[in-house]
C-alpha cells in the first residue's frame, strides 16, 4: 500500500480554479503539457458523475470538479484501506454529535494531502486535479469522506487494468 | 418549492455532463452502470405483505382469521394481509385510492405525512364522515412530495388491531443519495388482547402492564447506596406525583409482541443484500405505544432522511425512533454474513428482530436487551418541584429551586446523588446560569429567539430515557440538517404554547389540562401565517405530536436548515418549539400519537382560515 500512495504522491498537483487564477497561466500551461485528457466531474449531494472510471495505468488525468450540490465535498483518490482510514479520521475529528459544521474537512486536508491526491470544492465551485494513474494497482476508489458523504452515496471505482 | 433546489439536475443538464465526461474518457465502458435512483421499478421493493403500486389502488378493510406469532387471530387485514400491503406512488402523481370497507363498523385511512386537500385526509369527523360499512370511499390528491411515510385507520382503536401500512413515494427527481437496494421495515406492536379492554386495563389501574415498578429489594439496594433518608425521600417524591421512577411505556412487552413487517422475533424476516451493496432501509414506527431503539449490530448506519424528508447524512450506531416517524437510514454490509436488526422497546420490555442476511435461512446473534432505566431528573422537572419538600435529601440544597428556578445552583452540591441523571436537567430555567448568554444573544427585539434557534428547555442533543451516550453514537435531534432553507423564511408572526399534561394514575391525558371533549374549539391558525408552536411537556412521558396538513419545522439550533417534521417527539420535562406556516386551509388534527392517549384525549383541532 505505501508504494501505491507514493506513486500516487509523485503524481499529484492540485490547485483550485481560484488558484489557477491567481497564480497566472504558467503552472496551468506547464502541467497541461503532460496531460493526457481532461475528465469533467461532477460533485452533487450526495453523488458523483460519473461513478466508475477506466483509467490506463501511467494516464496523466486532469479533473476539472464541479461542485453542483449544497454543501462543500471533497475529491479524494486512494485505495479503499486509505479511504476507509481518512473516513474513520474525520468522523473521529468531527466529534461524536454534530457541531454545526460537517467539520474535520479542514485539518483533514492537510492530512489526506500528504497521503492521498485531494481537494475540496466549495458548493458552487470548480476544483482541478492533475493525476497520474499508477502503473502497479489494479483498482482504486474516489470518495468523498466528509461525514456521511461517503456512506450517502460519494464513491466510486477506477478501474485500472487497462 | 424548496426542494427544487435541492435537486437541480434535470436529465438533460446532466446528460450533457455526462456526455462531456464520456469525450473526456474515450471509453464509453465507465458509463456502463446505470445510476440506480434512475430506475426505481429495478429495485429490490421487498415488503413481506406485499405491494400495490399507484396512481390507481383498490384496498379492501376486513375483520378476518389470519396467524400472528404462529398464533390464530383476529387482526384487521388491508387487501388480506395485516399489516397492509406497500402502496407505493409517484410524486407528481394524481393518486386515485380506493378504500372499501368490509368491516362491520365504520373505519378510514390517514395517510401520515402526506400533505393534502383537508377532505382527503382521512379523520372521521374532520376531514370527512368515514367509510360506513359496505361502502367504498376514494381518495383523491395530486402527490406532491416523496419519501417515507405510512397510513393507519384514525377510527377508534382500529390501529391497534393492524390496519396500518408503509407508503412510499418515489421521488420524481433525483434524491440526495445513492443506494443499490431498498427495503421497508415498518415495526409495530401487536396484542392478543382486544384493544378495548387494553385501555379498560390503562383506566382502572396505571400501572397494569408495567411489571418493573420498584420492589422492596430495590428499597433496600436504594439504602445502601443512598442511606435511608434519601431513598426515602426519592420514594415519596414519585408517591406525591402519582407516578411510578419506572413508567417508561404505559403498555408493555406484556401484553405487546413487537412485529417487524407483521413477523414477531421468532420469524425471523429476512431481508437480503449482496455483500458490498448500499442498502437503503425504509424504517417506520406504525405502533400504537411503542418508542423502538434501532440498530444493526457490526453496521454502522447513515441517516439520509427524516419523516420522508431528506436530512445530510449523519453515521451513526444506532436511532430512537418515536411512534409514528419513519427514519431511512443506508447500510454497506462489506461481509457476505448475516447481521440482525435490532428494535428494542424503549422500557425494554421486548424487541422487534429481522434479519439481513445475504440468503434465507441465515441468523445473527440477538444483543442481549439492556436494563430498564429509572426515570431521573428529567421527569421530576417535569412536575414541577415546587412546593416539594426536599429537605429529607442528604447533603443536596435545593433551596434555590423554588419554580425550578435554578438561579442559586451554584452553591449546590450533588455528590450524594449518585445514580440520578444530571445530564438532563435543561428541561428547567437555568436563565440566571453563566453560559445562558448565548442562547440569550439569539433574541430578537420581539422577545422571541431568532428563528431556527433552539428553545431553553430543549434536549436535542439527547437521545433521551434509557441511553447510555458513551456506549455508542446514537441520533439525536440536534443532528438533523435540511440541505437547504425551507421555502418560507419569514420570522414567526407569534408564539403559541401549549402544555402536554396528564394524570397517569387516572389515565387522564391532554393538552393545556383539558381533554378533547373538555375544549370549545379549535385552535385557530390565521390562513398564511407563520407562527411558532411550543410545546411544553409537563408530563413524565414522552408524547410524539402529530399536526395534519401541514409541515412543523423543528427548531432544532439549525438556524436555516431546521428540518421539518410530520412528528416531533417531546421528551418528559422537555420544552420545543417548531414553526408552521399555515398554508393548508381547512380543518386538522393535531395529537398525540400514543394511541390510547389520543383516545382519552390528547387531541385537539387545528382550524385555518
Amino acid at each position: 500500500m505505501r508504494k501505491t500512495l507514493l506513486a500516487l504522491a509523485l503524481g499529484l498537483t492540485t490547485t483550485t480554479t481560484f488558484a489557477a487564477g491567481e497564480h497566472g497561466g504558467s503552472h496551468a500551461t506547464a502541467s497541461n503539457a503532460d496531460i493526457d485528457r481532461t475528465i469533467s466531474f461532477e460533485a452533487g449531494d450526495m453523488w458523483f458523475d460519473p461513478e466508475n472510471l477506466d483509467i490506463a495505468p501511467g494516464e496523466t488525468i486532469k479533473f476539472e470538479i464541479v461542485n453542483t450540490g449544497n454543501l462543500e465535498h471533497e475529491f479524494v483518490i486512494g485505495d479503499a484501506e486509505a479511504q476507509e482510514a481518512h473516513r474513520k479520521m474525520m468522523q473521529e475529528m468531527s466529534g461524536g454529535h454534530d457541531d454545526g459544521g460537517h467539520g474535520g474537512h479542514d485539518m483533514a486536508e492537510g492530512e489526506h494531502g500528504g497521503n492521498m491526491p485531494a481537494v475540496t470544492i466549495a458548493k458552487g465551485e470548480t476544483a482541478e486535479l492533475v493525476w497520474t494513474a499508477p502503473e502497479n494497482v489494479d483498482d482504486l476508489e474516489y470518495a468523498c469522506n466528509i461525514p456521511g458523504h461517503y456512506e450517502a452515496g460519494m464513491s466510486g471505482n477506477i478501474d485500472l487494468q487497462g | 418549492m424548496a426542494r427544487s433546489r435541492v435537486i437541480t439536475h434535470p436529465l438533460s443538464r446532466r446528460q450533457i455532463l455526462k456526455g462531456g465526461a464520456a469525450l473526456g474518457l474515450g471509453s464509453a465502458a465507465a458509463l456502463g452502470l446505470r445510476p440506480s435512483w434512475a430506475d426505481p421499478w429495478g429495485q429490490t421493493n421487498a415488503y413481506a405483505k406485499g405491494v400495490e403500486e399507484g396512481p390507481e389502488v383498490a384496498l379492501a378493510i376486513r375483520r378476518e382469521s389470519l396467524p400472528i406469532a404462529g398464533q390464530q387471530t383476529h387482526p384487521i387485514s388491508i387487501n388480506g394481509t395485516s399489516p397492509g400491503p406497500l402502496i407505493r406512488l409517484k410524486e407528481g402523481q394524481d393518486a386515485v385510492l380506493r378504500v372499501t370497507n368490509l368491516l362491520d363498523e365504520p373505519t378510514s385511512i390517514h395517510w401520515h405525512g402526506l400533505i393534502l386537500p383537508p377532505g382527503m385526509d382521512g379523520v372521521p369527523g374532520l376531514s370527512f364522515a368515514g367509510i360506513a360499512p359496505g361502502e367504498t370511499f376514494t381518495y383523491r390528491f395530486p402527490v406532491r412530495q416523496n419519501g417515507t411515510y405510512w397510513y393507519h385507520s384514525h377510527s377508534g382503536l382500529q390501529e391497534q388491531l393492524g390496519h396500518a401500512g408503509p407508503l412510499v413515494i418515489d421521488a420524481a427527481e433525483r434524491e440526495p443519495f445513492r443506494y443499490d437496494r431498498e427495503h421497508v421495515l415498518l415495526l409495530t406492536d401487536w396484542s392478543f388482547e382486544d384493544p378495548m379492554s387494553v385501555f379498560r386495563n390503562l383506566k382502572t389501574a396505571e400501572g397494569y402492564y408495567n411489571f418493573q415498578e420498584r420492589t422492596i429489594a430495590d428499597f433496600f439496594a436504594d439504602v445502601r447506596e443512598k442511606g435511608f433518608s434519601a431513598t426515602a425521600e426519592m420514594r415519596s417524591m414519585w408517591a406525591k406525583m402519582r407516578m411510578s421512577s419506572r413508567d417508561i411505556a404505559d403498555v408493555t412487552g406484556s401484553t405487546y409482541t413487537y412485529l417487524l413487517n407483521g413477523h414477531s422475533p421468532q420469524e425471523n424476516w429476512t431481508a437480503l443484500f449482496k455483500a458490498g451493496e448500499r442498502i437503503r432501509l425504509r424504517v417506520i414506527n406504525g405502533s400504537a405505544m411503542s418508542y423502538f431503539d434501532v440498530r444493526i449490530p457490526g453496521l454502522k448506519m447513515t441517516v439520509v432522511a427524516a419523516d420522508g424528508q431528506p436530512i445530510q447524512p449523519v453515521p451513526i450506531d444506532e436511532f430512537r425512533i418515536a411512534v409514528a416517524e419513519t427514519y431511512d437510514v443506508l447500510v454497506m454490509p462489506e461481509d457476505d454474513t448475516a447481521y440482525t436488526l435490532f428494535a428494542e422497546s424503549m422500557d425494554r420490555s421486548g424487541y422487534a428482530r429481522a434479519t439481513l442476511a445475504p440468503r434465507e435461512g441465515m441468523e445473527a446473534e440477538i444483543p442481549e436487551r439492556r436494563q430498564i432505566a429509572d426515570r431521573g431528573m428529567e421527569a421530576m422537572g417535569a412536575y414541577g418541584m415546587a412546593g416539594m419538600d426536599h429537605s429529607g435529601m442528604a447533603g443536596m440544597d435545593h433551596s434555590g429551586m423554588e419554580g425550578m428556578d435554578h438561579s442559586n445552583m451554584q452553591g449546590m452540591d450533588h455528590t450524594s446523588m449518585q445514580g440520578m441523571d444530571h445530564a438532563n436537567m435543561q428541561g428547567m430555567d437555568h436563565s440566571s446560569m453563566a453560559g445562558m448568554s448565548d442562547e440569550r444573544n439569539g433574541m430578537k427585539a420581539s422577545g422571541m429567539l431568532a428563528a431556527g434557534a433552539a428553545q431553553p428547555g430543549s434536549r436535542y442533543d439527547q437521545a433521551g430515557i434509557g441511553i447510555d451516550p458513551d456506549e455508542r453514537r446514537m441520533l439525536v435531534y440536534r443532528d438533523l440538517k435540511a440541505f437547504t432553507p425551507w421555502a418560507d423564511r419569514r420570522e414567526p408572526g407569534r408564539e403559541l404554547e401549549l402544555h402536554l399534561t396528564g394524570n397517569m394514575e387516572r389515565y387522564m391525558w391532554s393538552f393545556d389540562d383539558k381533554k378533547f371533549s373538555e375544549v370549545t374549539g379549535p385552535i385557530h391558525f390565521d390562513k398564511d401565517e407563520r407562527l411558532r408552536l411550543i410545546l411544553i411537556n409537563d408530563t413524565m412521558m414522552e408524547h410524539p405530536i402529530h399536526l395534519h396538513g401541514m409541515w412543523m419545522e423543528l427548531e432544532n439550533g439549525q438556524g436555516e436548515l431546521i428540518p421539518r417534521k410530520h412528528t416531533l417527539n417531546v421528551k418528559p420535562g422537555e420544552r420545543v418549539s417548531a414553526l408552521i406556516t399555515a398554508d393548508a386551509e381547512g380543518s386538522w388534527a393535531f395529537h398525540c400519537h400514543l394511541l390510547y392517549h389520543m383516545d382519552a384525549g390528547m387531541f385537539r383541532v387545528v382550524k385555518v382560515s
